[in-house]
Order: C-alpha cells, then sequence, then structure tokens
C-alpha cells in the first residue's frame, strides 16, 4: 500500500502546481458565497430601494366621487410633510429604510433588538416619534413606523395623455390602462365607485377598483402601496364612526393577531439549512472536477499515462492514489465553501439578518461530525464518477464536456433542500444525493435527534454506492479499451 | 548469439487483436515469435501501423497478448506483469514527463514507484544526473526543460532501476540530430553494460548502425529475423533499405 501513498504524494503536488485546480479547488469556493451574497442582498435591495424611491404616476378616475377620499390619498402617498419628518427623525437615528424593512414582519423583538444594536433608547425615539405625529392614532410598533414614514412615492393624478384614448369609457378602459402601465406612464389606477360619498357618508362600504400589472414590478409595488395608504385609510373612517356612535374602539377589531415566534430555530437557522446542504454538495462536485480531469483526461493528453503503466505499481494503487487526491480536493473545497459561510455571516447584510432573528448559527461538535459522515461518502462518489469519466475521456476538452451533463445530476438533487415540503423520510432517504441534501438540512437546522434512523441509512447507503463506483473505476482503469482509446 | 549468453526476451506466438467500429477484428499482431539475449541489440524494423508499437505494449505489459505468451527475464507477461515491469526500462517519444514537476521530482517518484529505498534511490539519481549532465537543471519544472534535457529526464528514469531489459518504441521520432544521437549512444552503452535491448524503428540508418539482429515486421506479422548481416544479404545492393522492401513485396501481404 506504500505505491498509494507514493502516488497520492506526487498527484497531490502535481495538482497543487496547477492553476486551475488551485482556482477551483480554494479561490471559487472562498470567494464566490461572499460575493453571491452581496449581490444579492445588498444589490437588489439597493434597486429596491431606488425604484420605491421613484415617483410614479397613479389615476384616479372618478375623482369627483369623493375629492377628500383623494385628496387624503395624496397627503398619504407623498413623501412631504410629516411623513417626511418621521422619515429624517429615524434617519437622524441611523435608522434606514433598509433596516426597518429587515424586521417588518418579525416580531417587536426583533425592533427591540434592532434598537440596542444601534444603541438608541427605546423610550426616548418613541416619545420623539409620539410627539411628531401627535399621539393620534398611533401605535409604537414596527409596522406602524414603517407604514408611516418612507411612504411610497405617488404623483396621483386625473387625467391621462388624450392620445392614450379615454379610461373612462369602460369598452377601452382596461385596454388603455394596460397600454399606460406598459410605456411606463402609469403605475396604477384606482376607480372610484360614482356613489363612494354617500356610501361611506350613511356608514356603508366603498368598493375601490384598483387596476395594475402582475409582470411589472413598478406595477405591484404601486398597488401594494396602494393597499396599504387605503387600509390605513379604512382604519381611520372606522375609527371615526365608532366614536361618532361612541363605540368602544374595539368593535370593528374583535379579533387581533398577535405573532409570537418560539425561541427556537429562526429564519436565519432556516436559510442557512437550505444554503449550506446546495453550497456542500456543489462545492464537493466542482472543487473533485478539475483534478479528476487533470490526473485522468490530462494524463492522456500529455502523453504520461504509458510512463506510469510501466512502473511496477498495480493499476489499483494508481487508481486509489489518484482517488485520494480528488477526494482530498472535494472535501477541502466544500469545507471552505462552509466556513467562508460561517465568516460571510460575521460581517454585512446576514450579520445584520442574524442578529435580529436572535438566533446564531452553529452546531455541535456531533452535528459537525455527522454533517461530515454525510459528506464524506457522496464526495466520494462524485470523486469516483468524475475520475472513471476522466479516465475515459481521451483530453482534457473531452473530459469537461462529459464533466458538464453530470453536472445537471448533481446540481438538481442537491436543489431539493430549497423546495418547501420536502421532507426527509424512508422514501427520501433511498435517494442517491438527494437524501444527503436533506439529511444536512436536517442535521443543520437541528433536527438531527429526529433522524438517527435515516442517517443511518443514508450513510451506509451512500458509502455502499461509493464503495462500488470506486471498484467500478478501479476495474475501468484496467480495461485496455478504456486506457487505449483511438 | 550463441548460447552461452542467456535469453532475456522469449517471444512465443504473439498475437494481439483489437475490435475495430463495426465489431471488425484487427490482427495488429499476428503470431510472432522471436528471442532476444544479453547484450545484443534486437531491432523491430517495420513501417508505420507494422505493429512495432502494439507488439512493444505487450511487452511491457500495457497491454495482454489476445494469444500467446512472452517471458522476460523468465516472467511471463500473461501472468506475472508486475515482476516483468520491475525488470524492464521503457523508453519511447509517447512517454511523456509530468510537466509540473522538476526533474528530480519526476525521476525521484519514479524510483519510489520501483520501490527503491531512498539512500540508494538518492545515490542513483546522484550518480545518473553526474553521467547526463544534469545537475544544471535538476530543479528546473519539467515543461521548462528543451526538448534534449527532456530527453535526458527520460533516460535517467527509464534506467534508475538498473533493468536487465532496455524497450525503445521509436525512442528518436521527431528529435533532432544531436538528441537523436544522445539516445543512440545511449542505447550502445546499455549493450556495452550487458543489456538485452529491444529497438523498433523505420530508419534504416539506426538498423544499420546499431542493431545486431533484426526482426522485421509488416502488417502484424514478423517476415524475417535474423542477423544484420543475413538481412542485408538479400539485396543485390547490400542496402538494409533495398532488402526490407524485398521482403515486404515478396511476402505479397497488404498493410
Amino acid at each position: 500500500m506504500s505505491a498509494v501513498g507514493t502516488v497520492f504524494r506526487k498527484e497531490l503536488l502535481d495538482v497543487l502546481r496547477d492553476r486551475r485546480t488551485l482556482l477551483f479547488m480554494l479561490v471559487i469556493p472562498t470567494l464566490s458565497i461572499p460575493l453571491m451574497m452581496w449581490l444579492t442582498a445588498d444589490l437588489v435591495t439597493s434597486f429596491m430601494e431606488k425604484m420605491a424611491r421613484k415617483q410614479v404616476d397613479v389615476l384616479v378616475l372618478n375623482a369627483e366621487a369623493a375629492p377628500d377620499l383623494v385628496e387624503e390619498l395624496r397627503q398619504r402617498s407623498n413623501p412631504m410633510g410629516l411623513a417626511l419628518q418621521l422619515s429624517r427623525l429615524l434617519e437622524s437615528r441611523g435608522l434606514t429604510e433598509k433596516d426597518l424593512s429587515l424586521v417588518k414582519g418579525e416580531d417587536p423583538r426583533a425592533f427591540e433588538r434592532l434598537l440596542t444594536a444601534r444603541g438608541i433608547d427605546r423610550d426616548e425615539l418613541m416619545g420623539e416619534v409620539r410627539g411628531l405625529m401627535g399621539a393620534q392614532e398611533f401605535e409604537p410598533n414596527v409596522a406602524s413606523l414603517i407604514g408611516s414614514a418612507f411612504p411610497p412615492n405617488f404623483r396621483v393624478v386625473t387625467e391621462l395623455d388624450k392620445d392614450l384614448g379615454d379610461p373612462r369609457d369602460p369598452a377601452q378602459r382596461e385596454a388603455v390602462l394596460l397600454q399606460a402601465v406598459r410605456t411606463d406612464r402609469l403605475g396604477a389606477a384606482v376607480l372610484l365607485p360614482a356613489d363612494a360619498r354617500e356610501r361611506l357618508a350613511r356608514g356603508d362600504t366603498a368598493e375601490l377598483q384598483v387596476f395594475y400589472l402582475d409582470s411589472s414590478d413598478r406595477s405591484t409595488l404601486a398597488f401594494k402601496g396602494l393597499e396599504g395608504i387605503f387600509r390605513s385609510m379604512g382604519k381611520r373612517i372606522t375609527a371615526e364612526r365608532l366614536a361618532e356612535r361612541q363605540l368602544p374602539p374595539g368593535l370593528a377589531s374583535p379579533l387581533k393577531l398577535k405573532p409570537t415566534r418560539l425561541p427556537g430555530p429562526g429564519l436565519l437557522i432556516k436559510i442557512m439549512g437550505q444554503l449550506l446542504p446546495y453550497m456542500i454538495l456543489i462545492f464537493a462536485f466542482l472543487g473533485a472536477l478539475y483534478p479528476a480531469i487533470d490526473l485522468g483526461a490530462g494524463e492522456k493528453e500529455r502523453g504520461t499515462l504509458e510512463t506510469l503503466l510501466v512502473a511496477p505499481v498495480s493499476r489499483l494503487s494508481l487508481v486509489l492514489g489518484k482517488f485520494l487526491v480528488v477526494l482530498l480536493a472535494a472535501l477541502v473545497s466544500a469545507v471552505l465553501a462552509t466556513v467562508s459561510l460561517g465568516l460571510s455571516l460575521q460581517i454585512g447584510f446576514l450579520a445584520e439578518l442574524s442578529l435580529l432573528s436572535g438566533g446564531t448559527f452553529s452546531f455541535s461538535f456531533l452535528e459537525g461530525a455527522m454533517a461530515l459522515a454525510m459528506i464524506l461518502p457522496v464526495s466520494c462518489i462524485f470523486s469516483a464518477l468524475l475520475l472513471a469519466l476522466s479516465i475515459f475521456a481521451k483530453s482534457f476538452k473531452e473530459g469537461q464536456s462529459y464533466a458538464g451533463p453530470l453536472q445537471l445530476v448533481v446540481i438538481m438533487p442537491a436543489f431539493v433542500s430549497f423546495l418547501p415540503g420536502v421532507e426527509l423520510d424512508w422514501f427520501m432517504a433511498s435517494m442517491p444525493v438527494v437524501n444527503v441534501s436533506l439529511a444536512l438540512k436536517e442535521i443543520f437546522t437541528g433536527n438531527l435527534d429526529q433522524h438517527w434512523g435515516h442517517m443511518g441509512l443514508i450513510f451506509l447507503s451512500t458509502s455502499v454506492c461509493a464503495g462500488l463506483l470506486l471498484w467500478a473505476a478501479a476495474w475501468w482503469f484496467r480495461r485496455e479499451q478504456v486506457l487505449f482509446r483511438s | 548469439m550463441d548460447a552461452s549468453t542467456p535469453a532475456r526476451v522469449e517471444v512465443e506466438g504473439l498475437s494481439k487483436v483489437f475490435r475495430g467500429p463495426k465489431h471488425k477484428q484487427i490482427k495488429a499482431v499476428d503470431d510472432v515469435s522471436f528471442t532476444a539475449h544479453a547484450g545484443e541489440i534486437f531491432g523491430l524494423l517495420g513501417a508505420n501501423g507494422a505493429g512495432k508499437t502494439t507488439t512493444l505494449r505487450v511487452l511491457s505489459t500495457m497491454l495482454s497478448p489476445t494469444a500467446g505468451d512472452a517471458r522476460l527475464c523468465g516472467f511471463s507477461v500473461v501472468r506475472r506483469p508486475e515482476e516483468v515491469r520491475r525488470r524492464i526500462g521503457f523508453l519511447s517519444t509517447a512517454t511523456s514527463l509530468y510537466g509540473r514537476l522538476t526533474a528530480r521530482e519526476m525521476v525521484i517518484y519514479f524510483g519510489r514507484l520501483h520501490g527503491m529505498a531512498p539512500a540508494a534511490l538518492e545515490a542513483r539519481r546522484q550518480e545518473l544526473f553526474e553521467l547526463f549532465g544534469m545537475q544544471s537543471f535538476a530543479d528546473v519544472r519539467c515543461d521548462k526543460l528543451s526538448t534534449g534535457m527532456k530527453q535526458k529526464v527520460s533516460i535517467v528514469r527509464s534506467v534508475l532501476h538498473d533493468p536487465e531489459v532496455m524497450i525503445f518504441d521509436e525512442p528518436t521520432a521527431g528529435l533532432d540530430v544531436l538528441t537523436s544521437r544522445t539516445i543512440v549512444a545511449f542505447v550502445q552503452d546499455c549493450r556495452a553494460r550487458g543489456k538485452c535491448v529491444i529497438f523498433s524503428t523505420h530508419i534504416m540508418d539506426e538498423v544499420d548502425q546499431l542493431c545486431d539482429r533484426v526482426g522485421v515486421i509488416h502488417a502484424g506479422r514478423l517476415l524475417a529475423c535474423e542477423p544484420l548481416d543475413a538481412l542485408r544479404a538479400r539485396a543485390p545492393s547490400r542496402r538494409v533499405g533495398d532488402a526490407f522492401v524485398a521482403l515486404v513485396e515478396s511476402a505479397g501481404v497488404q498493410p
């Protein structure tokens, strides 16, 4: 077996001197994750922000049916006046729109943690906010803060360009509005019922028809903005009606939901549970890719295969030595990706997220060991498969073209960790690669204790599969038709 | 050769059949037999595609024969391939070097694969590097070496374990005159040190210059196996080239 060691050491040295391998094994797994996070998190939110701040036209049809309603819409959808002052107040305390959107759907504790992290005194801030808003209809919570500050930026119009046609005409209304939205002249349109004022006056409901285009981000955003504004207006009207009739303010809202999150694994853990298995599998594969092609097809292409074959070592030793180098590359790449992801969490957007969701991502020694027990055999599968392909290929290029479709076979099952509702059961535990992806997801979300049986099955079946593939690769390497294809 | 020098390579009824496209069988080597002894250079002469390389690949155990057998130093290529590989040095233009290893690393790697002890290996390496004047580029990566330097590294790689049998498969193909000379001198040196040398070529000059006995191979079949003088005698001009052409034409086999 010392021959295996000799081959392993030489191949490792050889591979480490290849820039391509180093790139795929060390650089890409380390850099791609922070880069990806930065792109998706920072860039996307900043685009969204820009879009949200840009002024969008909203058309109101039948505005004359309820002029005071239109006037209120105008006030609430304009980042001037009260809303502007509130935004300025929050910004002066170091709270941006992005910060608030981070804690939007979260429970108040996330907001409290955000304030603590920024060193802002909660009571003092709320006192200032209340002073500004005149204590009216304002609950000091995140939702109302976000709703009141940073409002959507609409310009309310009652007329459209004449050349588009007449939106008042029911027959051509939808066509005209569609054209206006598609040419970016309009975000959305509101149709007031002709009897809006009367209906509201007698305590009835006025149905407001909002036209928007699903496929346009700008239009959907305008629709959501309108939804929020009209909800606040509805609340105001309800409160006034109740006060007029001297009825208790809770009459129209008998049940109120108060979401209280249990102190278990939070949003961050969920994201990690989805992301990590995918990353680990992809990078294990990519890490193995270049060394495998280099050590098989590369050897043929450069004409060193014959030199090696006349040395008095068994073909099995050669395959094992090469296989171990490929496996090492796969593991190094997967581990680097994991570490890099862990470090990315300490900085930037995700650090904020992990702070707010209240949980930090960490795993115990046992969980780490189990994760490795899942990663090791599946990396063996990738390494053996790639090495077998590579030995068959006549050149580096041919090897790469074979590895291309194989990549899909790996990416698709790995992606399962992202699918909601796919759970690890006995059926899933019997699907190769898919099972490892799901097992890693369960391990990283802290559900290891629920799945010992599945884990055992996955480890055994993946190991057997890896062993068979390695055996096949060794057999493959003894075949003249494979080694001397021409 | 007289009976006093032991036979090192004994080839008996060796055949190799490849499966071509559409299940066509291609007889690359067809019932070839010959014997080569210690201290002689046995030339395998043939045109391109005659079966020289396949024969030598079988002798060096890279390919296994379809029929027949060959014994090198008494070990069968079929039953004891690793023992055979321990005792042969193989050199051809197809046996390249690892470009990302230095000359020293390359040689050490193959010494280890031959199971040489570290101290003995290092001593042998120094001896050979001095002999071939390679100290100046011992630590240069092989892909940075000139063709001549590369050839020297290959030579050292092939004789490191002091093999009894040296197999050369067209070792001068594609090399310039100067580099070829190094090889030719090395082949002669091998004979002087009592090695058994198998040397394949399609260059008549090399046969003239080097070989003691010659096997003429054509379309996988050994047409003649005789001392160089006997081969020359087949042509009125007494030139190897003419003798070769006469042999091939009289055999009447199409390649």
